[in-house]
């Protein structure tokens, strides 16, 4: 099992550098761990805000010497975060006891960096797509949490018509990949 | 003519989140205005495209790694401070 708290020291010390393999890491395993929560709150949103405060708190953090003691901290503040939201926005829908069951039964796995293989495909598959799909794609990739409008204008469209090229590369790549026997995330 | 609830997905799978007047991450408009039976869709959307963006990146980052990194580096930085 990969320990990510090998990067602890050093983002611990401030180091944002040493904080992007742990990231890459962490983020599918708080984001499973989040699946339960996904009618009552913005996933994304708690994630974000989880990673964050993980790199805050990370000055000042005592690990507890079991393995991955940083991403356990990370979930319990993820599944903190998703409920005090969950009340905040339904408290009469919310389903408390189960929600914080799900947390409990978190399993802390953390997978290999993404196999070479699979990288490859994906790329033969990318540069198969039509260009305004591919375009699209490329913008999301290379405009990492900027808004949709902003990528809209800079690539000279309107909204829709660039979320409508998004949703096509990605099926498009979902069909090319099936194609060649890549089976990604199992999630529901 | 588009799917008006895809396109609603297509802007929850997008890793753009603001922050809301106390600094804390705001959830998307447009998950407020999928309905409930389409936000576990979206969830599945959202992990299968940051498996793929991860994938792609040559750090393993996906573009919430990537958005995450670029507030940290932000407040890091000289006068730093949790923008939105």
């Amino acid at each position: 099992m990969l320990n990510l708290d090998v990067h602890l020291p050093r983002i611990s010390a401030g180091d944002p550098g040493a904080f992007v393999p742990w990231v890459a890491g962490a983020e599918p395993v708080v984001r499973s761990s989040l699946r339960r929560f996904a009618p009552h709150v913005d996933t994304e949103a708690v994630l974000q805000e989880a990673l964050l405060r993980v790199w805050q708190v990370a000055p000042r953090f005592r690990p507890d010497g079991q393995p991955n003691a940083l991403l356990r901290f990370a979930l319990r503040a993820a599944h903190h975060l998703a409920l005090s939201e969950a009340r905040r926005l339904r408290p009469d829908l919310l389903p408390d006891e189960a929600l914080l069951r799900a947390a409990d039964a978190v399993s802390v796995e953390v997978r290999e960096a993404p196999d070479p293989l699979l990288r490859a495909a994906i790329h033969r598959c990318q540069e198969r797509l039509p260009a305004k799909p591919a375009q699209a794609l490329l913008a999301r990739l290379e405009g990492a949490g900027r808004p949709d409008t902003e990528l809209a204008r800079a690539l000279g469209v309107r909204l829709n018509t660039f979320l409508q090229n998004f949703t096509r590369a990605r099926r498009l790549l979902a069909r090319c990949l099936e194609q060649a026997g890549v089976v990604l995330a199992e999630v529901l | 003519m588009a799917d008006p609830i895809e396109l609603l997905v297509e802007q929850v799978v997008s890793a753009h989140r603001e922050l809301d007047a106390s600094g804390r991450m705001k959830g998307h408009p447009a998950w407020h205005d999928l309905p409930v039976s389409q936000r576990e869709h979206a969830f599945a959307e959202t992990v299968r495209s940051r498996e793929l963006e991860a994938a792609l990146d040559p750090e393993g980052l996906s573009t919430t790694g990537r958005a995450v990194l670029a507030r940290v580096r932000a407040a890091s930085a000289p006068d730093g401070h949790r923008e939105s």
